[in-house]
């Protein structure tokens, strides 16, 4: 996973700034850059705002954050493109 | 046809000077403020999308009338999708007031849209809704400071019980019985996000709270483990109830229909119709006055109604979009979204809601993809009725396999248009409102609303479909069809001949293509199976067939159309082969 991961993205992980998608559970995140989506946009998940990470679904499912006091579930294929640092 | 669910947009509306319009985030609990408001019928929803198109209400403020607008839902006023672009039109349509109603549990994003609408120097009262559920959650929300920081009143509401609406009309009533009156509200120095921010975090105070058990379901749910297992048990439940309860109405209904309905007509027609064709057409086997009773009040109405009772309570409650979550992942490797599960649930009401909802999809290859399983895979609940008394009779197994069937089917479609039609599929974006009760009013007016649409919608086309069975039926119309269509339905389906009424009414309405098989006597469970097969994949009825030109063009509803029918009587007559092969 790791390897295919590199591959796509061509980033490392575990540096400064990874992908909220692999990013670890249950700890929060400074967003370093997100899609220009105007969904995202809207819900808050915007440069340096701060998440809340609280589970990855199996199986190519979405993430659920936490941002502000909302939850929203973001699909696998954005949020392999959210970069964030711990 | 489907009169009901059509959207336009009437720009009259836009001109009209007592406007107040209500205003809000998705799932703030807006339209049940409407309906309390207005005491009108009116949808209401917990989740995103259905208000894609606004609901007009008439509201009435010290013996005054106004119209409430419920504008859609949405997270800010940029303009960049559709409601957004509506809701800026509506502020700018010089409206006496707004209602905004702010989500105590998500407040700084919906202060910021609060906010925002202040730039239009309209008065607003702001709602502070959900107070009770934040309360739960720890939070308490200074109303009285937050409405210093925004400078225009704020009434705290817990809308589902009705709460804080006679403040809140108070406070209405004050505005626009001032004519010119004009806000004052503080200037904006700096982001709005940031500003939103700052506000929130100083009028919140936490308080000790409890969850309720629905907080800590609605939790609960949203995890894999105990998630999966309780949706499939909230699923399994509801297919319980609609089956065990619509099979009891439709007993109670029976009776009524055999011993009062049909045998007074009976009587009527023929103390002054001679017998003959007439006669028939009107009390015969395929009567209309027999079957009308018989398939419409008995058979179908009951598990319509059954399925819109659950449906209508699973999406007040907010459990739907946690489906979605659920449910994203294997949606995602079949080519859409978490999202279209809420879509494709409302086809197992009707198609053409789940068309129109299909609105909500944000790229046309995603709409077309849900559309299309939707009319292939999901059976109308008007046509689940009829195939749960086809099958009645044999085992539920075959319930089971038809079940089966119809998840192979829609899987299947959805991966084949995935990758053959262009275009992207956005991935699931889906904020995941608060578990609750639903409001018992809004609630009971929703499932009004439905039976109504559906009684309007479905009454003609079965009406025609019922006139067409009689006609055909007693005039010996349907002996020469079946002729030509013998080698079809006798050879590759195995199904006798009487079946061919079924291929003929199938055209009109979903359920009347399995109605014709429950007045076959002596069939096998495998001719039920195989008859059941063809209706479910068979055509889509005339309304969905309208609202696929409608909603896409003409060529799409034929297409559809007919890859349907076409793949009916292929799968429907290999599973007869096979079995025939087998047995």
């Amino acid at each position: 996973m790791r390897h295919r991961h590199r591959n796509r993205h061509g980033q490392k992980l575990g540096g400064n700034s990874c992908c909220l998608y692999y990013a670890q559970d249950g700890r929060q995140y400074v967003v370093a850059s997100a899609p220009e989506v105007g969904i995202l946009k809207s819900l808050g998940i915007v440069e340096n705002a701060v998440i809340q990470k609280k589970l990855t679904y199996r199986m190519g499912g979405p993430v659920l954050l936490k941002v502000d006091s909302s939850e929203i579930a973001i699909g696998k294929d954005f949020a392999e493109k959210i970069e964030v640092r711990g | 046809m489907a009169s009901c669910h059509d959207v336009h947009e009437d720009a009259a509306v836009y001109h009209k000077t007592n406007k107040i319009l209500l205003m809000g985030n998705p799932n703030v609990g807006k339209s049940v403020f409407f309906s309390q408001l207005t005491g009108l019928q009116v949808m209401s929803s917990n989740y995103a999308g259905t208000t894609v198109t606004y609901t007009e209400g008439t509201m009435e403020l010290g013996g005054r009338r106004y119209t409430l607008i419920d504008v859609p839902g949405t997270y800010s006023l940029d303009a960049v999708s559709e409601a957004e672009a509506v809701a800026v039109r509506f502020m700018e349509s010089s409206p006496l007031a707004v209602v905004c109603v702010l989500d105590s549990t998500n407040l700084e994003r919906n202060i910021k849209l609060g906010l925002e609408l202040q730039r239009f120097n309209v008065p607003i009262i702001y709602a502070l809704n959900l107070v009770d559920v934040a309360q739960r959650h720890g939070v308490q929300i200074d109303a009285v400071q937050l409405a210093q920081e925004l400078g225009a009143p704020v009434v705290p509401t817990v809308a589902v019980k009705g709460e804080g609406f006679d403040r809140l009309r108070q406070e209405l009533e004050k505005v626009v019985s001032q004519p010119g009156f004009k806000p004052n509200f503080p200037a904006q120095i700096g982001d709005q996000w940031q500003l939103a921010k700052q506000i929130a975090a100083r009028v919140r105070n936490s308080v000790s709270g409890e969850l309720s058990f629905f907080d800590r379901l609605g939790s609960a749910v949203l995890q894999p483990w105990p998630g999966i297992p309780i949706a499939l048990a909230v699923t399994l439940a509801s297919l319980g109830v609609i089956v065990q309860g619509g099979k009891t109405l439709e007993g109670i209904l029976l009776i009524l229909v055999e011993n009062a309905l049909v045998p007074f007509f009976a009587t009527l027609f023929s103390s002054f119709i001679p017998e003959g064709v007439l006669l028939n057409v009107l009390i015969g086997e395929y009567g209309i006055f027999v079957i009308s009773f018989e398939w419409i009040v008995a058979l179908i109405l009951p598990y319509v109604f059954m399925f819109y009772v659950v449906f209508s309570f699973l999406e007040d409650s907010g459990f739907l979009p946690r489906l979605s979550v659920l449910f994203d992942g294997i949606m995602r490797k079949l080519g859409v979204q978490g999202g279209s599960v809420i879509t494709i649930m409302m086809g197992y009401g009707c198609a053409v809601p789940a068309i129109i909802g299909s609105r909500t999809a944000t790229t046309r290859k995603e709409r077309l993809i849900i559309s299309t399983v939707v009319c292939f895979g999901v059976p109308c609940i008007s046509q689940t009725g009829a195939l749960i008394s086809l099958f009645a009779s044999f085992s539920p197994i075959l319930l089971v396999l038809m079940l089966l069937l119809s998840l192979v089917v829609m899987a299947a479609v959805a991966l084949i248009l995935s990758r053959l039609l262009k275009g992207d599929v956005d991935p699931m974006v889906i904020e995941i409102p608060n578990l609750l009760m639903p409001n018992g009013k809004a609630y009971l007016k929703k499932l009004m609303l439905r039976m109504r649409n559906f009684a309007l919608d479905a009454e003609g086309p079965m009406l025609i479909a019922i006139v067409i069975a009689a006609v055909v039926k007693e005039t010996g119309l349907l002996n020469f069809v079946a002729g030509y269509l013998e080698p079809l339905v006798s050879s590759w389906l195995g199904l006798p001949r009487e079946a061919v009424m079924a291929l003929i009414l199938g055209v009109v309405r979903r359920e009347m293509a399995v109605a014709p098989l429950l007045a076959i006597e002596g069939l096998t469970a495998l001719q039920a199976f195989v008859g059941g097969t063809v209706a479910f994949l068979y055509l889509p009825c005339l309304s969905v067939f309208g609202i696929l030109a409608k909603e896409f063009n003409a060529k799409v509803a034929v297409a559809i159309g007919l890859s349907t029918a076409v793949s009916a009587f292929i799968v429907a007559g290999v599973i007869n082969q096979v079995a025939q092969l087998v047995m």
